[in-house]
């Protein structure tokens, strides 16, 4: 049996190679002071959302800073991130669930799963807040009502097919119902009473409604995606107090954010590398790009505005298969700073930490 | 274009059968030599002018591995897709070039899948496989259809039909396989000699399993420790071969083959999210035939034909649109044919010329689907020289592919004339070294889900192309008693993808498009030992060891961040090893199976990086001869350590299984 002595080593460098592991990372757990989080939401069935927090005196970006604490991760496909009365709530598409954490130890404090009595998944989309209670989208046509104190899920309000984005303007809640990706789509907005939580009724905007912001003026703008194919992008705009659609133009938005008189846009469905800064009355663009020093994004990918300083952030999705990288921009359109959140994907949030 | 090259078809095809009838006219009857069929009957890979590796059903029995997908991760150079369990989806990479570039050849023709591009060898068991052959570049014999010579490289899966015992007598085998996770297989085969010099062959496999096994997902304080959910499967294959012999030697083969099966697709394991309701149904129906005959001394001739047609349905209960849920069915047929002629002209040189046709059609009840229809061309020829030493072929294959859609654009019609050339030569008349060299151009078109996919397809798509070089050594020898036989072959190979189709979500997440982007290098280098030796008058063992190096890197974009990073899902360092004894009644075997780490992504980063994985399995057989056939018993266990991994990122690979099988078959 000599002969076969050769094996041994053989055997002994496979089963080395085989057992290679990957070196394991710093676990960094910053102190969260004056900064910004960052919601990268990953891959689709990737299990890779990512928290960043930046530190604005540091200037030091530390990602995962959820899984650092915690030690679990996120989840699949973070797509919102909202602060509000000392909580962080992270609503989780793919892992069906709101993630409720402290706001500034981003500990867990609860799992809100969504689902079914059956079991099935409501996939959870958006999420913006009203009067002690917090509000999220979700795919099975409903808006989820959630107390801030019990963390419970109080009421599901019927809406429209697979509803996206949500904002609030006076004591209505206007909800664009997109109708998904099946074919068809849908072409609403509801506008539910904040009040008695129901639906008041539906207002036709265009088709594939997705994105939407509200001025101070009783009006909400809708970003419509179309259906990708003959009928192209739309933007509307709609008076809150007669229900009726004021504005309707073939302009292409992504996400869209009001401010300060403006609406500031990314490029719509076919992405874009430029923000724009569109007049409210007519959606005329102030100028090609907001962007005036030059910088390059590769593919703004979410918009957020700082209400109280009016810096723009805008992240970058690169080709949504590479680490994600945040841009902040002054009221000119001069970049201030940007960051990586390697090695999170697709960043689409930026939350403001307010102490 | 399309119809010119169609005339050149039915040109090639006239031009043929003039010559088989001219040829039949003559003194055909004197060409009684069976070259047609004891061709295929033995191999020896070493005198191969292309890297060949071959596993026979001997080396399958003592490999656990139940279906071809399986027994594929053997090979050196190969990398398998595995989603995980006996439902779990299967496809073959070789050398990094993608499955798409991978040919399989069943009894001899050529399987497609039009739609997906990639076939699911999940599906092939390997219960009734002969031999399971690995070629590079090119097959042994000239004498093949035009579409053979497509690939970049060719799995071939033999049945018994391919073997000259087709014809030998009456031949029968049953047996039951029971394992963990509600594992049961039966199945049976039976051979029949008819008048006539004829044959028929039978044969058919179940499998029930529920494919339940546990699993750990790490994710701190919330991992998983879960059972697989909605992983049972269900399938039933059956095959009907008819063969005759006829007195000129000539070997016609005609095959009926169908394919059932109804899965749950466990699919991802999503944190904190452990629903699974998506299924999925396969109807396969084939029928293929194939005539093979010599016309006069120096003159092969060969034709094929076949006919497939595949119907596959989705579902998804839970998927929220205002349907209640998507029910996906899609229906894929090929129509086939081959024909070939080979002709020695002397000694030393031989030409070979082939001609395919196929036209392909998909068809789903899918909203706003474009129907797509393909017919597709293949035209080879080959020139062969043999020295006493050496080898020396040369191909030149054209291809053209013409789509057409009910709706919107197709893609453009594809002309191509890719060439290759392999040559070998032997060290010396009783030298036990052999060089092989060759070099292969190939290209794959993009498939129709590549093309046509609602909101994903990009009807502009090119075609992808490779080039393969390979440089390699084979040692063998025999030697007496303890080491009897020792073959060993190393090759160094480099090949460079050019245009890669790759998904790319380049409108937003949830609309990914097709895009040809990406330009691949890869170095590499496969190594393939076969050992086997007598250690006492009763005690005989075997050996196999393979192993792979590669740098598959991704060369696209200078500017971007994973330039020069490893592609996703390729390791550095694979392999596997194979040890077996026999003494008398008894048989038993260890092998294993390794990869380094891989990453999941364009972008290497200790994030994207999945660990590197080793698996040992072991099995202990017995069998005897009976008074009126023979009883095999045979236990066995699959990854011996329990060793929890994953192929494909959160797909968890099965821990520890059992299984035991009885066969019964004639003496």
């Amino acid at each position: 049996m000599r002969k076969f002595r050769f094996l041994l080593p053989l055997v002994a460098i496979m089963a080395g190679m085989a057992s290679c592991n990957k070196d394991d990372v710093a676990k960094e757990v910053p102190v969260v002071t004056t900064g910004v989080y960052v919601l990268s939401e990953g891959l689709f069935n990737n299990n890779n959302t990512t928290l960043t927090y930046y530190d604005l005196g540091t200037g030091t970006a530390v990602t995962d800073y959820y899984a650092n604490v915690n030690g679990a991760g996120l989840g699949d496909t973070g797509n919102d991130l909202l602060l509000y009365g000392g909580k962080m709530y992270i609503v989780m598409n793919a892992s069906s669930n709101v993630r409720v954490m402290d706001a500034v130890t981003a500990k867990s404090i609860k799992e809100i799963k969504f689902e079914t009595p059956g079991g099935a998944k409501r996939l959870p989309r958006y999420v913006v807040a009203y009067k002690n209670k917090i509000l999220v989208s979700a795919w099975d046509n409903s808006v989820a009502v959630i107390d801030t104190a019990t963390l419970e899920i109080e009421k599901n309000i019927a809406v429209g097919a697979n509803p996206e984005q949500m904002v609030v303007s006076g004591d209505k809640l206007f909800v664009t119902n997109s109708g998904g990706i099946t074919p068809g789509h849908d072409s609403t907005i509801s506008v539910v009473d904040l009040n008695t939580l129901t639906e008041l009724r539906k207002i036709t905007v265009g088709l594939n409604p997705n994105c939407i912001t509200a001025d101070s003026a009783n009006n909400v703008y809708v970003g419509c995606t179309g259906d990708y194919a003959a009928v192209g992008p739309k933007l509307v705009k709609v008076n809150t107090l007669t229900n009726t659609v004021v504005k309707s133009a073939d302009t292409a938005v992504g996400k869209i954010r009001y401010f300060d008189g403006k609406l500031y846009a990314t490029g719509g469905y076919l992405g874009s590398a430029y923000i724009r800064a569109l007049n409210t009355a007519d959606f005329s663009a102030m100028g090609a790009n907001f962007v005036t020093d030059g910088t390059q994004i590769t593919m703004a990918y979410g918009l957020n505005v700082d209400d109280t300083s009016g810096d723009i952030w805008v992240t970058d999705a690169k080709d949504y298969v590479s680490s994600g990288e945040v841009f902040c921009f002054d009221k000119g359109g001069k970049k201030k700073f940007s960051f990586k959140v390697t090695p999170g994907l697709n960043p689409n949030t930026v939350a403001f930490i307010r102490k | 274009m399309r119809r010119g090259v169609l005339i050149y078809n039915l040109l090639f095809l006239a031009v043929v059968f003039n010559y088989r009838a001219s040829a039949q006219t003559g003194d055909s009857t004197k060409l009684l030599n069976k070259v047609t069929v004891s061709a295929l009957k033995k191999k020896n890979n070493f005198t191969a002018a292309t890297p060949l590796q071959s596993l026979n059903s001997e080396t399958l029995q003592q490999l656990n591995a139940p279906s071809v997908g399986d027994a594929a991760r053997y090979f050196s150079g190969v990398q398998v897709k595995d989603y995980g369990g006996v439902g779990g989806l299967k496809t073959v990479s070789v050398r990094s070039l993608g499955a798409a570039h991978t040919g399989i050849l069943y009894d001899g023709i050529p399987a497609s899948d039009v739609q997906s591009g990639q076939i699911d060898l999940s599906r092939y068991s390997t219960t009734f496989v002969q031999s399971l052959d690995l070629q590079q570049a090119q097959l042994r014999q000239l004498l093949q259809p035009a579409r053979a010579y497509s690939y970049g490289a060719v799995l071939a899966i033999n049945t018994p039909v391919m073997y000259v015992n087709t014809f030998a007598g009456k031949q029968w085998r049953a047996g039951l396989k029971a394992g963990s996770f509600g594992l049961w297989q039966p199945y049976g085969g039976v051979q029949l000699p008819l008048a006539r010099n004829m044959s028929v062959n039978i044969s058919s496999e179940a499998v029930f399993s529920k494919g339940d096994y546990p699993f750990t997902i790490e994710n701190g304080p919330d991992s998983e420790k879960s059972r697989r959910q909605n992983a049972g499967m269900r399938s039933l294959q059956g095959e009907i071969n008819v063969a005759k012999l006829f007195d000129d030697s000539a070997v016609l083969q005609v095959k009926l083959f169908g394919y059932h099966s109804n899965r749950g697709l466990p699919g991802t394991v999503i944190f904190y999210n452990d629903r699974s309701v998506q299924h999925l149904w396969n109807k396969d129906l084939y029928f293929q035939t194939r005539y093979r005959r010599s016309l006069g001394k120096h003159t092969g001739f060969l034709t094929a034909g076949r006919y497939s047609n595949n119907y596959t349905r989705y579902t998804d209960p839970d998927y929220l649109n205002n349907q209640g849920g998507l029910d996906n069915r899609y229906t894929q047929r090929e129509a086939y044919a081959a024909t070939a002629i080979d002709h020695k002209i002397d000694d030393r040189i031989t030409i070979a010329a082939s001609s395919d046709v196929s036209y392909a059609w998909l068809s789903s009840n899918m909203p706003a689907f474009v129907q797509p229809t393909r017919w597709s061309f293949w035209n080879n020829m080959s020139l062969q020289f043999n020295g006493r030493l050496w080898q020396l072929t040369g191909s030149l294959l054209l291809s053209t592919v013409n789509d057409k859609t009910t709706t919107g654009t197709a893609a453009a019609t594809i002309n191509k004339l890719t060439p290759s050339i392999t040559g070998n030569l032997r060290l010396g008349e009783r030298s036990p070294f052999m060089m092989r060299l060759f070099y292969k151009h190939v290209f794959r078109m993009p498939t129709f889900n590549d093309l046509y996919y609602n909101m994903i397809g990009n009807t502009s798509l090119r075609p992808e192309y490779a080039r393969q070089y390979n440089a390699g050594l084979v040692f063998s020898k025999q030697f007496s008693d303890a080491l009897k036989h020792l073959t060993i072959g190393i090759d160094g190979y480099y090949n460079l993808v050019n245009d890669k189709i790759v998904a790319v979500p380049n409108k937003n997440l949830f609309s990914w498009t097709m895009l040809n982007l990406g330009r691949v290098d890869i170095k590499g280098m496969d190594v393939t030992a076969e050992l086997s030796g007598q250690i006492t008058g009763a005690v005989s063992w075997f050996s196999r060891i393979a192993y792979t190096y590669q740098r598959a890197i991704d060369i696209t974009n200078p500017a971007s961040v994973y330039y020069k990073n490893t592609i996703p899902y390729t390791p550095d360092h694979s392999g596997s090893g194979l040890f077996s004894l026999q003494y008398g009644r008894w048989s038993g075997g260890y092998s294993l199976l390794f990869s380094s780490t891989r990453y999941t992504i364009g972008e290497n980063n200790p994030f994207n990086m999945l660990d590197g994985w080793g698996t040992q399995d072991a099995f202990l057989s017995w069998a005897k001869n009976m008074k009126a056939f023979r009883m095999q018993i045979k236990a066995s266990i699959d990854n011996l350590l329990n060793k929890q991994y994953d192929v494909v990122r959160y797909f968890p690979m099965p821990g520890r299984s059992f299984k035991i099988s009885l066969q019964l078959n004639n003496l």
